[in-house]
């Protein structure tokens, strides 16, 4: 699998990023409303600041994953159906190479996505002098890329059972209600019996956890919260690699013998 | 070295014994294509249809090959084989010796595919620069050879608008170049003339001339007889599945007399009756 092949994929994954032009407006919202929300004052009443800060936390995250569902459920789909698969499948190409370049490319334009949020968050908290804690602010973009590559994976999952629409609904609903889920599980082996509680395990580890990824609270309230420790971030970032590939490696398996 | 050589006088032992050992080399060479007893279908159960039932041929270097059928023959699905975009429900497809779909087999391989549609959101240059990348070549390469290959194809204004932009002639045009940028040994048209008007049609015989005269493999299918005619050494006729003829074009002019190609095509699949 030569990395040119994949770089040059990936490539062709950035351009369309760059040129359609719904990713523009993903981001050109997102960014107004980090700017709008880290920007309010509240007459100087520190808690409502925080709130407001952590909100813009949560929609880089939620902007970001947005683009990505929509990036990388299409990358698939629409090969099949634009029908420009045969060519370029004619080329030198592995079919594991292709679905690789495709995931590098929608990474990195997630990575970009998110490097671009966090300079606008940083800019509007050092105009209104509300502090940073920056370890704290360095760890959670990383675990947020880690979302990135759990979502793509997932994503690209999605999108070799159904069509694009199907895939970017069941993206973004996923997304969403992860964390309630997370929640629910947790008082289903709360209230259950011994059944009960095996299956709110089991669920527990088949199904990635998207909140472990979101540290913005922590972010805001940094004065109370130190940074995570190595090992936990280690342990966290191993967690997302094991689930992208997971969910990578079902993309590629479902592809590898499909009939084009 | 050629077993014509003009160093050996002819008759002479030590050219008999050369003319051997070239053509004990030349056994060894497999065919550029070689398809055998290939079965494919599509879909499953009561909805299974047979689309190939059992075909075999082979291709050698230089060759130039018109794969022809009437719509639903199954030459679409050969192409498809050969290329490794379906997998056969029995029977073996390989190209320069290596088994259809592998990426070695797609190394000296330029493809043409029924519906040329490519990146909107990319240029016509980015578009043979992505496809040249692809197939390994570096970019002062592509710089030098995407100028020659936009001009071949009539395209030579048109490398830095959007594929958007094209119309389908343009876009097939701008597929016979993708096809041609890493200069394959093997060039697979399927349905060659598609989208084009009669100049285009006039330019695309010029070039696949072209690529004959420089010794590379051709093969395509198409509707028009008259691109077959013009442009084959040798025709293979399929019908519902079943290889129907396979012949030099010599032979089958010959043995069409007055009548036309079209004609003797028509005549020859109504006389086939698949099991």
């Amino acid at each position: 699998m030569s990395p040119k092949v994949i770089h040059c994929i990936a490539k062709g994954v950035w351009l369309e990023a760059i040129r359609r032009k719904e990713i523009y407006v993903i981001v050109s919202i997102g960014c107004l409303m980090i700017l709008a929300f880290t920007r309010i004052r509240f007459f100087g009443l520190d808690g409502l600041s925080k709130f407001h800060r952590e909100t813009a936390l949560n929609l880089m995250s939620m902007c970001t994953a947005l683009t990505v569902v929509i990036l990388a459920s299409r990358q698939l789909p629409l090969e099949f159906t634009r029908r420009t698969i045969y060519p370029l499948l004619a080329r030198p190409v592995p079919r594991g190479g292709f679905v690789l370049g495709k995931w590098i490319g929608v990474v990195s334009a997630g990575l970009f996505c998110l490097l671009l949020f966090l300079c606008i968050y940083l800019i509007a908290c050092l105009v209104l002098g509300a502090p940073v804690h920056l370890t704290l602010l360095l760890q959670h973009t990383w675990l947020q890329l880690c979302m990135v590559m759990v979502m793509t994976s997932i994503c690209f999952w999605l999108s070799m059972l159904c069509d694009f629409d199907a895939s970017v609904t069941f993206g973004i609903l996923f997304y969403f209600t992860s964390t309630v889920f997370s929640n629910f599980l947790q008082e289903v082996h709360e209230a259950s019996g011994p059944v009960g509680q095996t299956a709110a395990r089991l669920l527990n580890i088949v199904i990635p956890h998207l909140s472990l990824f979101n540290l913005s609270p922590k972010v805001v309230h940094g004065d109370f919260w130190p940074p995570l420790e190595v090992g936990v971030m280690i342990q966290l970032s191993l967690y997302a690699f094991g689930f992208a590939l997971i969910f990578l490696s079902a993309a590629w398996l479902q592809f590898r013998r499909r009939a084009l | 070295m050629s077993p014509h050589d003009r160093s050996f006088h002819p008759g002479s032992p030590l050219a008999d014994l050369h003319r051997v050992q070239y053509d004990e080399r030349m056994s060894d060479v497999p065919p550029v294509i070689d398809v055998q007893n290939l079965h494919a279908s599509y879909g499953s159960g009561k909805q299974k249809k047979d689309a190939l039932k059992g075909i075999t041929f082979t291709v050698q270097a230089g060759e130039c090959v018109g794969f022809i059928g009437g719509n639903g023959a199954g030459k679409s699905t050969t192409m498809k084989h050969l290329l490794g975009f379906r997998f056969p429900d029995q029977g073996t497809v390989s190209l320069f010796g290596e088994p259809a779909g592998s990426v070695e087999s797609r190394k000296r391989l330029g493809y043409l595919p029924e519906v040329s549609l490519y990146y909107p959101f990319m240029k016509a240059r980015e578009l043979l620069e992505f496809y040249g990348g692809l197939s390994g070549l570096e970019k002062p390469v592509l710089k030098e050879r995407i100028p020659v290959l936009l001009e071949k194809v009539g395209l030579s204004d048109q490398g830095e608008i959007l594929l958007k932009h094209f119309s389908k002639g343009m876009q097939q045009r701008l597929g016979i170049a993708q096809s041609m940028i890493a200069e394959p040994d093997l060039l697979i048209y399927d349905e060659l003339a598609s989208g084009l008007d009669p100049l285009g049609r006039h330019d695309l015989r010029n070039l696949l001339l072209d690529l004959k005269e420089q010794g590379k493999t051709v093969f395509f299918s198409s509707h028009e007889l008259g691109e077959v005619e013009r442009l084959c050494d040798r025709v293979i006729l399929i019908h519902q599945g079943l290889l129907v003829r396979d012949a030099s074009l010599q032979s089958l002019l010959e043995e069409c007399g007055d009548r036309s190609l079209e004609t003797f095509f028509i005549e020859t699949i109504s006389e086939t009756t698949p099991p």
